[in-house]
């Protein structure tokens, strides 16, 4: 075998795996862009929270659980109706996400609640005369304790504090891959666009690695959605289960936008390669 | 013609799906190979977390009381041969929440929905039986509770000798109580969840009509005086 006959055969190999790790680093790289902008992202999970009505459910569900501890307490449906409406639910979980992301203190405050249910209490007990024996301080203290420690429950987020503490370890490590991983395709890029003599080459080899980027990406979304799981997730409260699915559906779109850009630059490649074939050829 | 049809040939068509298809694999493959190891545990746990099906939020409940006529002579004391037999195969078990009968005191003006449960859903609609409990006919305790500003409001006329209805799809279940006792929430020794003879113990918050959290509880304890028995060998 001559050696331009060699090269020939050995150069398709050479851009054909250039081209596999072209697909490879594009793929690693959706990968983690969607989990910058999604799961690192504080602003993803508070538009999650407004996005799934997440605010209001919380506030229902604390008003529902309230209701049934009034049931136990002497406390008519009505007296909580009117308490909750003073609290202000969205400023309190924004609150309590900012600081798992900014890693500062994550308690809730539930100083304001209890000063505040304990006014209440004793509005109620004056507008309606009830007499001091039957509203004895420590079983009122009691039930301010109870329904703090209800409100504190239904305003965290389960897990959430694990699952931020390993977000905020690994924040600068996704940003110093992301940085590698785009110089990667660059490189990987140039190398296929810069060595190759003819044109239409360079466009090939770029398409077929942009086309194995495009399907790699394609198959997450399908696999999951196909799976059908999200929904199946078993959570006590719809607040959070609607969250969660929200969440995981919004952080999913994510992957089928980046699906069709690659599909677009796929397209792209061919239609260049294509003109650049056939310019070739006639030339 | 033939000239156009050599180069659409050439073009590499078919590469250019081919060639991806044949990368998405390698690539998902290498990638699950890599990963599957470190996380297979995560994942394992993770299944736990999900279900068969989607999750019901609904707050309603689901009722299988069918009431049944009373037998003439309910309310006549039995003892245990006196008793008549109903195999449990043919009745049908109550699941968690399920509505499966009805509890009366005429004298204290209680009736209310009795659910196989005592969570906050079952005692805002009725009063609920704890689960680790037995169900009436078992000869067994039966544990009940209710908010005492709602179903069990009545508990506070409660009086020995008067009599308890439990009316279920099985059968009719008469109890007459003999014993009100006060004690504290954390007195385990309230209720005898052990006891091989039928007895119904109920209980709710006391004082009754106070405002705010009590650490006291009202139970009321009544003996079995007449219904259906059930055999759970057949």
């Amino acid at each position: 075998m001559s050696e331009s006959n060699r090269r020939s055969k050995v150069k398709p190999l050479i851009y054909g795996f250039l081209s596999f790790m072209l697909g490879f680093v594009l793929f690693l790289l959706s990968i983690c862009l969607v989990l910058k902008f999604t799961l690192f992202s504080e602003n993803f999970m508070l538009d999650s929270m407004a996005n799934t009505g997440y605010y209001e459910m919380v506030k229902d569900e604390l008003n529902d659980k309230l209701k049934n501890l009034g049931h136990a307490s002497g406390l008519p449906d009505e007296f909580f109706d009117d308490f909750i409406k003073d609290i202000d639910i969205i400023e309190v979980e924004r609150n309590y996400v900012s600081a798992f992301y900014t890693g500062s203190s994550t308690l809730v405050d539930t100083d304001t609640f209890k000063q505040q249910l304990l006014a209440s209490i004793n509005d109620y007990v004056e507008e309606n005369n009830i007499d001091k024996e039957k509203a004895d301080e420590k079983n009122i203290l009691y039930l301010v304790d109870e329904a703090s420690s209800i409100y504190v429950k239904t305003v965290t987020v389960s897990f959430f504090s694990v699952i931020a503490n390993y977000i905020n370890k690994l924040q600068t490590p996704l940003s110093m891959t992301l940085v590698g991983l785009v110089v990667a395709a660059l490189v990987i890029a140039a190398i296929i666009y810069f060595t190759n003599t003819y044109k239409h080459r360079r466009y090939r080899y770029l398409t077929y690695g942009l086309g194995a980027g495009f399907l790699s990406v394609l198959v997450v979304p399908i696999v999951v959605f196909s799976s059908g799981i999200i929904p199946k997730v078993n959570i006590a409260t719809r607040s959070l289960y609607n969250l969660f699915v929200g969440y995981f559906n919004s952080m999913f779109m994510y992957f089928w936008i980046l699906a069709a850009i690659l599909l677009f630059l796929t397209v792209l490649g061919f239609i260049v390669y294509r003109q650049k074939y056939l310019k070739a050829i006639n030339s | 013609m033939h000239k156009h049809r050599t180069s659409h040939r050439s073009i590499g068509g078919k590469n250019f799906v081919i060639l991806p298809i044949i990368f998405c694999v390698l690539i998902i493959g290498i990638s699950t190979a890599i990963v599957y190891p470190s996380t297979s545990s995560f994942i394992s746990m993770a299944k736990l977390f999900f279900s068969d099906g989607e999750k019901d939020f609904s707050t309603g409940y689901n009722n299988i009381f069918v009431p049944v006529e009373e037998d003439e002579d309910e309310g006549k004391e039995q003892t245990t041969e006196e008793r008549k037999v109903i195999p449990m195969s043919t009745m049908k078990f109550p699941s968690y929440g399920d509505q499966f009968g009805e509890l009366i005191i005429e004298d204290c003006q209680i009736e209310a929905r009795l659910f196989f449960n005592d969570g906050a859903n079952e005692l805002n609609n009725g009063v609920g039986m704890y689960t680790g409990s037995s169900i009436p006919g078992y000869g067994k305790t039966i544990l009940v509770a209710g908010h005492n500003n709602t179903y069990f409001n009545g508990l506070k006329y409660a009086k020995k000798g008067q009599k308890v209805k439990i009316r279920t799809s099985y059968g009719n279940y008469i109890y007459e109580i003999n014993d009100i006792q006060i004690r504290d929430r954390s007195e385990e020794s309230a209720c005898n969840l052990g006891a091989d003879y039928e007895n119904l113990v109920m209980y709710t918050c006391y004082p009754f009509d106070e405002l705010g959290l009590t650490p006291q509880r009202c139970f009321v304890y009544a003996k079995f005086v007449s219904g259906p028995a059930l055999d759970n060998r057949s």
